[in-house]
């Protein structure tokens, strides 16, 4: 153990920690786990100052006059209000049922298929559409929330001219008339429109025939995250019309991400974790892929890597080229490396790597074992690298592809499709250049936010002033919305009407679910009013005319109608489009230089999962969904391994200013596991200024630091400490218990609260998690499930941690935001939660993630102690809540050993950013299935009982018996990997049920005997035969 | 002294015990149909008669109350559905040109509530029609009501009665299996 360790309790390999501290500590963090509350939380509560100090003379006059008024009021029948009815009824509304409608969501760069549920006319939840060839019915945290920015309340209403941050009403109009006579006035390139990344063909037709009209016009495209540089490098290495090929992770055994979070930001999420994580069934062994990931940052892919090679990013080049050199040695690739790198590849060896880039021995044996798989699985093989992986090195990492044979697994049956190129930084700095000499008359913001997004460096918002006239396009205020003239209010994407096309073989189409809340009309809308030219004639069906009179256009068939229905019925047209094209390596002159120089401190600017470039930022339920890894609602921080802390002498929550391009931001430091030395890990997303109250300051903008936007790893840093500290409201220690009660230090081990072994294990024997059962002896009687008894089983080989289960279940169940001071008080909301463990050393950490929602017990602890027999269990398995019963004596949440159940402390949504989440209509966003519960009542999953409820009327109705398949839970539809499976019990034959009695199933705390009716299927780690 | 304190234990607290005891059964039971809402029915925007409609001309139930085979909701029929006939029959009558009015004027028709089970009850028509019960076992003899009121006390006393004693409650089920008892059956 190296001297930095020295103060360290010898912890074991197998134990499971949640943090730095707990490690460090061996198990102890501090006090909490001793007491039921959080610091703090008695204390600051003043009974004078938080109620209000009635006299008991007062209370008495008060209570004798309602009496007396209620006796006034007896009197007569009580008024129970009036029942409106439609008066004519929408035929396709059956009220209290409801409709699917298929659309696409464009809240991202990849315009995934999804299937939106409204209830009487208003959208309530959103799923992915299950025809969709992409995403394929499951849809990411960003998507789900969507709801949530439809019923924004403070999203425009109108148009609105703008003074300096002033709002004022204005009329559609006159905003039409100033940009339609200026866009006629102005010379060539004097009209920038800047619009993120576009997916609808029809809208590029749009704009090129807006650019045909008006010769002034010009198009900027940008987007924070957009793969550039992997685009870049694959056009440098394939040809410049070349698109970055479709890869077919499902038949990779190998894969390598390099950087990259596969299962979070980097590339479709979604498809990512269907295909790869498909290929972990343990029914399946044989198909078992393996995967790899080199990384300085801690991912989920990383989490879930079966080896992690912990590397800082000054060392990418020479990883990539040692790989190349290892495996181009034993005999692949011959003939493709180009001769100017070839002379130089024989200095990269395994050695001369590790020793370089100080690999543990950990490190090393991954980095070998790496290779080999490389080597034989070859043509199975695949390397990708990540966003912030710089262009010289994706252009490497393409090779090594062609090398290894892992080009193989491009897809040679559909293509990515571009529909326009990213405007270059050149040309974004060309064109900051052209506004500060005055040549650009009109700026168009389509629904971009430039001001936010665009390096600081090149004075974007000075630059605007310089602009005749400058217009918005949002949704909600944000900063370049604030800078500008006027602001042209926006549908939202469930307002309008669109086509997306961002593969080969088929288009999605986008529909309207309710009409425009607002005086608000689409993008594409705006442009074609500008297009015709004139200030009236508009109607909310124009674009619909135009994209139909499009869509027509293409259609060779000779009933258009009917295929137009079929399209918007099913959310995608499936057509067939040229074959693709094989790409072909044709680079010569491949990098041979290190692009990144090794310096003091790197840093690596992240993309949020939840947040993405910061659009999202005014989404509670996203702001509030913990980090995947860090557990970290409601902010960004610097994540620094614990070596860097100590030379630093910092710790969690400690502020710390990182100095960089001659800019400096102070963040707050957390600890985290696994991080490279050396390395300032930051999420780009936040520190919003000119927004809504949700996303304000919300953490730092560490944008400042990059010149160009593609730029997004930086190893010339330096860090200091701050003064003074900051507390981030992580959940990762929520939930301790205290240990001494267990008498055990690894308690988490034994107590079986996550098991795992090896694939090989597993192979050898079958059985081998199997040990004794605990002896089991209850006082009460066992309950009885004549009928169907509900369970679920978490497949922990597929989980990967990413938190859409826990978003929907949010949406589904009406769950509150809470807030970040209620967060650090550990009072977040979440039915859903996902557990995180390490294991192993703060160096090389392995990872274990658990989502943890109530186990529905058969011996229920909850239920003994509740003395208003408020918590219950039904006949079907299911421990119930009930509301109306609950006087919030909190006695069954000390009782569950799960910690699972949750307390409305307060009525949340009042509570929360002085009731923004009261206003008008984020009520529309409710589920009219599911109580909204007030203040004082516990809560807890309910495994979607309204779900359950609903499939047995239906079952009725139908004369037949429930079945365990007929009940979808929410997070189980939202689990892009599959892992979680719903059904019925007393079922013994069915799929369901075989699964829940595998030989991986384990229950979490099985020796207290309470028989949870969740199962949890070990995790299998598919490491190489020579470690077992 | 002693006589006075004799006076109050003896004479004026059983006065007094006996009297509020009295007063409260007599309330309680005086009062129990105007808290159960039985006896309930409020003038209505159209006097719309169940006897002449339901009763006289035979019509069914579920051409008006369209849901209540297919979900929770039984469902107030809308404007649209009252012109069905109404285009055509009797359009002098004043309350046939009021329900016009609406049905013109694209405003919902303000019915007054009459049924009402708790806020967290999520009581469910559909499971229960698609059982073959009655609407009038729970709603009483629409068919003869002039004017339409509360028959049924609809708390979860009532709602269990006959959960538990189903063959009771509703002799005219054969086979009628107990409904369900748990909580989560109708709250959530």
């Amino acid at each position: 153990m190296s001297d930095q360790n020295k103060d360290r309790k010898d912890v074991k390999r197998d134990e499971l920690w949640r943090s730095v501290d707990e490690y460090n500590a061996g198990g102890v963090t501090d006090e909490t786990q001793y007491h039921e509350f959080a610091p703090g939380v008695k204390e600051e509560f003043d009974v004078d100052k938080e109620l209000s100090g009635i006299s008991r003379r007062k209370f008495l006059a008060l209570m004798s006059a309602s009496a007396a008024f209620m006796a006034a009021g007896c009197s007569d029948y009580r008024d129970k209000g009036e029942l409106m009815p439609y008066n004519r009824k929408p035929d396709d509304i059956t009220i209290g049922e409801a409709n699917f409608y298929a659309s696409t969501y464009m809240g991202c760069g990849h315009a995934c298929g999804v299937l939106i549920k409204t209830r009487e006319g208003r959208p309530i939840k959103v799923d992915g559409n299950p025809d969709h060839p992409v995403n394929a019915g499951k849809v990411c945290a960003k998507g789900q929330a969507s709801v949530m920015d439809l019923y924004d309340p403070q999203r425009f209403s109108e148009p609105q001219t703008v003074n300096q941050g002033e709002y004022t009403p204005a009329k559609w109009q006159d905003v039409d008339g100033k940009v339609i006579a200026q866009l006629t006035l102005g010379g060539e390139g004097s009209a920038v429109f800047i619009s993120h990344k576009v997916h609808s063909p029809t809208a590029i037709k749009l704009m090129g025939e807006l650019q045909e009209k008006y010769k002034s016009v010009r198009f900027i495209y940008y987007d924070l995250f957009a793969a550039e540089n992997r685009t870049n490098a694959w056009k440098k290495c394939y040809g410049e019309d070349s698109v970055p090929a479709v890869i077919k992770w499902d038949e990779a055994d190998v894969i390598l991400a390099l950087e990259a979070s596969l299962f979070g930001t980097d590339g479709n999420s979604i498809e990512q974790h269907r295909m790869i994580r498909d290929r972990r069934d343990v029914n399946n062994t044989k198909k078992f892929n393996r995967l790899y990931s080199a990384e300085a940052n801690f991912t989920t892919t990383g989490a879930n890597a079966d080896y992690r090679i912990r590397i800082k990013p000054e060392h990418y080049y020479d990883f990539v080229l040692t790989l190349m050199n290892e495996v181009s040695k034993r005999g692949k690739g011959k003939g493709v490396i180009p001769e100017s790198l070839s002379g130089k590849l024989s200095a990269f060896t395994v050695d001369a790597f590790s020793k370089k880039a100080q690999l543990s021995e950990k490190g090393r044996k991954s980095l070998n074992a790496l290779i080999g798989d490389l080597v034989s699985n070859g043509s199975k093989s695949i390397v990708y690298a990540g966003e912030a992986v710089p262009e010289d090195v994706q252009v490497l990492v393409h090779l090594l592809n062609e090398v290894t044979g892992g080009s193989a697994l491009y897809s040679d049956t559909v293509a990515n499709v571009e529909l326009h190129k990213y405007s270059t930084s050149k040309e974004i700095a060309g064109l900051v250049a052209d506004m500060k000499a005055g040549k650009v008359s009109l700026l168009v913001n389509m629904d971009a936010n430039p001001v936010y997004h665009f390096p600081k460096e090149l004075g974007f918002e000075e630059a605007l002033k310089k602009v005749k006239l400058v217009v918005s396009m949002a949704l909600l205020p944000n900063e370049t919305s604030y800078s500008s003239n006027f602001v042209l209010p926006l549908n939202h994407d469930f307002e309008s009407w669109g086509d997306a096309k961002i593969r080969s073989n088929f288009t999605s189409t986008m529909q309207p679910v309710i009409a425009p809340l607002y005086n608000t009309r689409q993008k594409e809308a705006i442009l074609l009013q500008w297009l015709s030219g004139k200030t009236d004639g508009y109607k909310d069906t124009n674009y619909l005319d135009y994209l139909k009179a499009a869509w027509k256009e293409n259609y060779k068939g000779n009933n258009f109608n009917k295929f137009w229905a079929g399209s918007l019925h099913d959310g995608v047209s499936m057509i067939t489009d040229a074959k693709v094209v094989a790409p072909k390596f044709t680079l010569k002159d491949v990098p041979t230089e290190n692009p990144l120089k090794p310096g003091k401190t790197a840093v690596i600017l992240a993309e949020s999962y939840a947040l993405g470039d910061g659009r999202h930022a005014n989404n509670g339920w996203l702001q509030e969904l913990p980090h995947t890894i860090s557990k970290v609602t409601w902010d960004n921080y610097a994540a620094i391994s614990e070596k860097t802390s100590k030379d630093l002498g910092a710790k969690t929550d400690s502020l710390i200013e990182v100095s960089l391009n001659g800019k400096k931001v102070t963040l707050p430091v957390l600890v985290q596991p696994g991080v490279a030395d050396d390395t300032v890990i930051v999420e780009l997303g936040y520190g919003r200024t000119k927004c809504p109250v949700v996303a304000l300051e919300v953490g730092q903008d560490v944008s400042v630091f990059q010149k160009t936007m593609n730029e997004k790893v930086f190893t010339t840093a330096t860090i200091a400490v701050a003064e003074g500290s900051y507390t981030l409201a992580s959940t990762q220690d929520h939930y301790t218990y205290d240990k001494s009660i267990v008498n055990t230090d690894d308690a988490h081990l034994k107590r079986h609260i996550i098991q795992e072994g090896t694939l090989a294990q597993f192979i050898a024997n079958p059985k081998f998690l199997k040990g004794e059962k605990p002896s089991s002896v209850s006082l009460y009687p066992n309950h009885e499930y004549p009928g169907v008894k509900w369970g679920m089983t978490i497949d922990l080989n597929k989980c990967t941690g990413c938190g859409n289960c826990s978003v929907a279940c949010s949406i589904e169940n009406n769950v509150p935001v809470v807030g970040k001071d209620q967060v650090i008080k550990g009072r977040e909301m979440q039915w859903m939660r996902i557990d995180r463990y390490y294991s192993g050393t703060p160096e090389d950490p392995d990872a274990s993630v658990q989502p943890m929602l109530c186990q529905h017990c058969d011996n229920a602890p909850c239920e003994n102690v509740c003395p208003v027999a408020a918590t219950q269990h039904s006949i079907d398995g299911l421990n119930q809540m009930v509301y109306n019963r609950c006087v919030g004596t909190r006695y069954c949440s000390n009782n569950c050993p799960y910690k699972v159940r949750r307390f409305n402390f307060f009525d949340f949504r009042d509570h929360f950013a002085n009731g923004y989440y009261y206003e008008e209509p984020v009520n529309l966003a409710n589920n009219p299935e599911v109580t909204v519960r007030p203040r004082g009542v516990m809560e807890k999953c309910t495994f979607c009982v309204h779900r359950i409820e609903e499939a047995r009327s239906k079952a009725l109705a139908e004369g037949r018996p429930l079945k365990g398949s007929d009940v979808k839970t929410a997070c189980q539809e939202a689990c892009p990997a599959d892992a979680i499976s719903f059904g019925d019990l007393n079922d013994k034959q069915s799929d369901f049920n075989l699964f829940h009695e595998h030989d991986l199933a384990y229950t979490v705390l099985e020796e207290l005997n309470i028989k949870a009716n969740v199962r949890y299927i070990a995790r299998l780690q598919n490491t190489t035969a020579e470690e077992v | 002294m002693s006589n006075f304190i004799d006076y109050l234990l003896r004479i004026r607290l059983p006065i007094v015990v006996f009297v509020a005891l009295v007063s409260f059964v007599f309330t309680f039971y005086a009062s129990k149909a105007e808290r159960d809402s039985v006896g309930y029915s409020p003038d209505q925007p159209i006097a719309f008669s169940h006897k002449l409609h339901a009763g006289t001309m035979q019509i069914d139930c579920q051409y008006c109350h369209t849901g209540v085979e297919k979900t929770r909701f039984a469902t107030i029929p809308t404007a649209g559905v009252c012109m069905n006939c109404h285009t055509q029959a009797r359009t002098d009558r004043p309350e046939i040109i009021k329900l016009t009015e609406y049905y013109k004027s694209g405003k919902p028709i303000p019915w007054k509530r009459i049924h009402e089970t708790a806020q967290y009850a999520y009581f469910n028509h559909s499971v229960h029609v698609s059982r073959g019960i009655d609407c009038a076992s729970c709603h009483g003899d629409v068919a003869n009501m002039e004017k339409i009121s509360q028959v049924n006390p609809f708390n979860m006393s009532d709602c269990l009665d006959c959960h538990r004693n189903p063959e009771k409650k509703l002799p005219y089920l054969k086979n009628v299996n107990k409904g369900p008892q748990h909580c989560w059956a109708c709250h959530r």
